[in-house]
């Protein structure tokens, strides 16, 4: 299992695109991922779920992967945050 | 009789056409027992309907262009992503097992459970996509209802050419439509935040929202016209304001056509000159516009609104996270911050500004009433220091009118640097000082400010309402409004040269900087930089791109000794010819 800290950046937060984007990239692999903000953990294969997190930009959220492909589902989710979901803000 | 509505304008543009109203079939969810052994049959027909909606967004998906922007798509994309959730899914079919109840009724308590989650949100963006929630539940939701008949909006021939009017619309109802060839529409709901909106910005198809009972007033078949950006809609016009609207669209697509081809110009005179072309701000939505045009930053950020909104003095944690984001969306670009303009039209409870002045304008105002009382905009102060550690920021006192009360705010500055400093937050120790130059006794000793201040910025709402001794909203001597008036010209003029002399830079931010027929009279005055409301940028980028300076500096100069009104024309008709 991998744990891994790291800030929402992206002017909107999770927003609903932003959460489809992230929940499109969970699901190509195979490992359970979860995003957890203030005591609140939810899977992040799930939009509905990612969305009413409500996680706004400057929370600080906690992933956990675990499975056989951890090391690169890890990768891919912090790359997409880190990179503002691909927006501009 | 015409008749005539205003709403929320959203998606520029005018359209005119005959009303089509938009009935949805509004049935009143009730909850329905549902025998045991019938339960399976019930789960059924929910799996059934949430597999049409699920054909119907797919189908939509498959036929977007493939040359659209990339946001329509997505958004699609993102409702079959909510729709394919277990939460949309699977949790109604729990609901109707446990419950035993219609699938109708399982729908709407789980749509309910999870939209009351959303309108609990802290986030105001985030909670204003409980709309998005809405409308996949109620995708599946008229599925349901319907029976496998045809959906609300089809893409038959119904729609084309007609100004839709509907409670609300999905983005799949929008994207239905513009194919089917709608002319525009009007939504009883929805803000300028919603999918819908910004969608329809994206499709170019004229649209006004929140305008509530539309569709009582309106009726099926009239002839409509609406403005989109100004939010006006007129029902059963007479010719005349037909015609008047025909070729008010034909010139807004000229010239939207021609404008957007200036994005990425470059903001030059024709003779080489670089001009800075900065945006006024207010709130933080201003800033995507600013991004598409290529605002060299912001010239004039207003932040009353932060007083405003909660009719009180804000802590320096609120100033600090505001102005943190917008100098983050700015991505480098410079932001003027105008410290706190309070009194004459805007006044909170917790400021005691004194007893009610006669003239306001006049009155305890702007930088005085900061002076009286510093809590105001101590604060403020800190927050503004502590954010220009994150990006370029400076700082415009409003109001100032004499020199010693210039001093005491870079006093009050300093102090509060000083604080600042020991207790070791970084900042900007070289933060750009500037003042408004709004005041008639200011702009004369401009010079004087000029020696003490970074940058100078002409205000000339205020600058021509004091000169002329009028007050703006008061009819009865509005035609003495004139920014041409040469008093108010020998002015503007004595700031600029002021800066000349001092080797500062001097910003226009008022009204006058973004009215197209006088940025030449102010290039050919020495105006370099223009501050503006964001929508008007393209329009005097596109004047200045067409002007010589060396053409305009002395037909400018025969404005500041032009005493008759008629003559005044002739000038300004000739110099933007």
């Amino acid at each position: 299992m991998l744990e891994s800290e790291i800030e929402i950046t992206n002017k909107l937060g999770l927003h609903a695109r932003a959460a489809a984007k992230l929940v499109k990239i969970c699901s190509a692999f195979t490992s359970s991922i979860e995003i957890e903000k203030q005591d609140q953990r939810v899977n992040a294969k799930s939009i509905m779920s990612v969305m009413m997190l409500a996680a706004s930009r400057g929370n600080v959220v906690k992933l956990y992967v675990e499975g056989d492909d951890q090391q690169s589902a890890m990768a891919a989710v912090t790359d997409l945050i880190s990179n503002k979901f691909g927006e501009d803000e | 009789m015409a008749l005539m509505l205003n709403g929320m304008g959203v998606s520029r543009g005018i359209a005119l056409g005959p009303v089509y109203i938009l009935h949805r079939n509004q049935h009143e969810i009730v909850e329905q027992k549902i025998d045991k052994k019938n339960i399976a049959k019930e789960v059924k027909r929910f799996k059934s309907a949430h597999s049409t909606a699920k054909k119907q967004l797919q189908k939509i998906r498959s036929d977007i262009p493939a040359e659209s922007p990339d946001d329509i798509s997505t958004f699609i994309e993102t409702h079959l992503l909510m729709l394919d959730d277990a939460m949309m899914s699977a949790s109604p079919i729990e609901i109707i097992k446990q419950n035993q109840c219609n699938a109708e009724w399982a729908l709407k308590l789980q749509r309910d459970a999870i939209v009351k989650v959303f309108e609990s949100m802290d986030d105001p963006y985030i909670a204003t996509r409980k709309d998005d929630v809405k409308h996949v539940f109620n995708h599946i939701m008229e599925a349901l209802i319907s029976r496998g008949k045809t959906r609300a909006v089809d893409a038959s021939e119904k729609w084309k050419d007609r100004i839709v009017i509907a409670d609300d619309l999905t983005p799949a109802d929008t994207m239905i439509m513009q194919h089917a060839g709608v002319a525009g529409f009007v939504t009883e709901m929805g803000g300028p935040l919603s999918h819908t909106a910004i969608l329809a910005r994206s499709l170019n198809i004229p649209a006004i929202v929140g305008l509530n009972d539309a569709r009582q007033y309106l009726k099926r078949g009239e002839s409509l016209v609406i403005d989109g950006e100004s939010g006006l809609v007129l029902a059963e016009a007479d010719e005349l304001l037909i015609d008047h609207f025909h070729k008010r669209q034909r010139e807004l697509r000229r010239k939207t056509k021609e404008l957007g081809k200036l994005n990425d110009a470059k903001s030059r005179a024709k003779s080489g000159e670089k001009i800075t072309l900065l945006a006024n701000i207010e709130v933080e939505d201003d800033l995507k516009r600013l991004r598409k045009i290529n605002a060299s930053g912001v010239g004039l950020y207003r932040t009353e609104f932060l007083y405003l909104r909660e009719n009180r003095v804000p802590d320096e944690e609120e100033h600090y996270k505001t102005y943190v984001r917008v100098i983050r969306a700015l991505r480098g670009a410079p932001l003027t911050i105008r410290t706190v303009d309070l009194g004459a039209d805007k006044e909170i409870d917790t400021v005691n500004a004194g007893p009610l002045a006669h003239n306001p304008a006049m009155g305890l105002r702007g930088i005085r009433l900061c002076l009286h009382d510093p809590s105001i905009i101590v604060p403020q102060l800190r927050a503004i220091l502590r954010a220009s550690a994150k990006g370029p920021i400076k700082i415009m006192f409003p109001m100032l009118t004499t020199i010693s009360e210039l001093l005491q705010a870079k006093h009050l500055l300093e102090t509060t640097k000083e604080s600042m400093r020991a207790k070791g937050f970084k900042f900007d120790e070289k933060i750009p000082v500037g003042g408004m130059i709004e005041v008639p006794a200011a702009a004369i000793s401009a010079s004087h400010f000029a020696e003490h201040l970074d940058f100078l910025s002409i205000g000339t709402n205020d600058l021509i309402q004091y000169t002329l001794a009028i007050d703006r909203i008061d009819d009865q001597v509005n035609y003495l409004y004139d920014p041409l008036n040469p008093a108010v010209l020998t002015l503007i003029k004595m700031v600029i040269d002021a800066g000349i002399r001092h080797k500062i830079p001097v910003t226009m931010c008022g009204e006058m900087a973004g009215n197209p027929n006088y940025t030449r009279v102010l290039l050919g005055l020495g105006l370099r930089e223009f501050s503006m409301p964001p929508n008007s940028i393209l329009e005097i980028k596109s004047v200045l791109r067409q002007t010589r300076l060396s053409n305009v500096r002395r037909p400018a100069l025969g404005f500041l000794h032009c005493t008759e009104k008629d003559k005044q024309a002739t000038l300004l008709a000739k110099i933007n010819s």
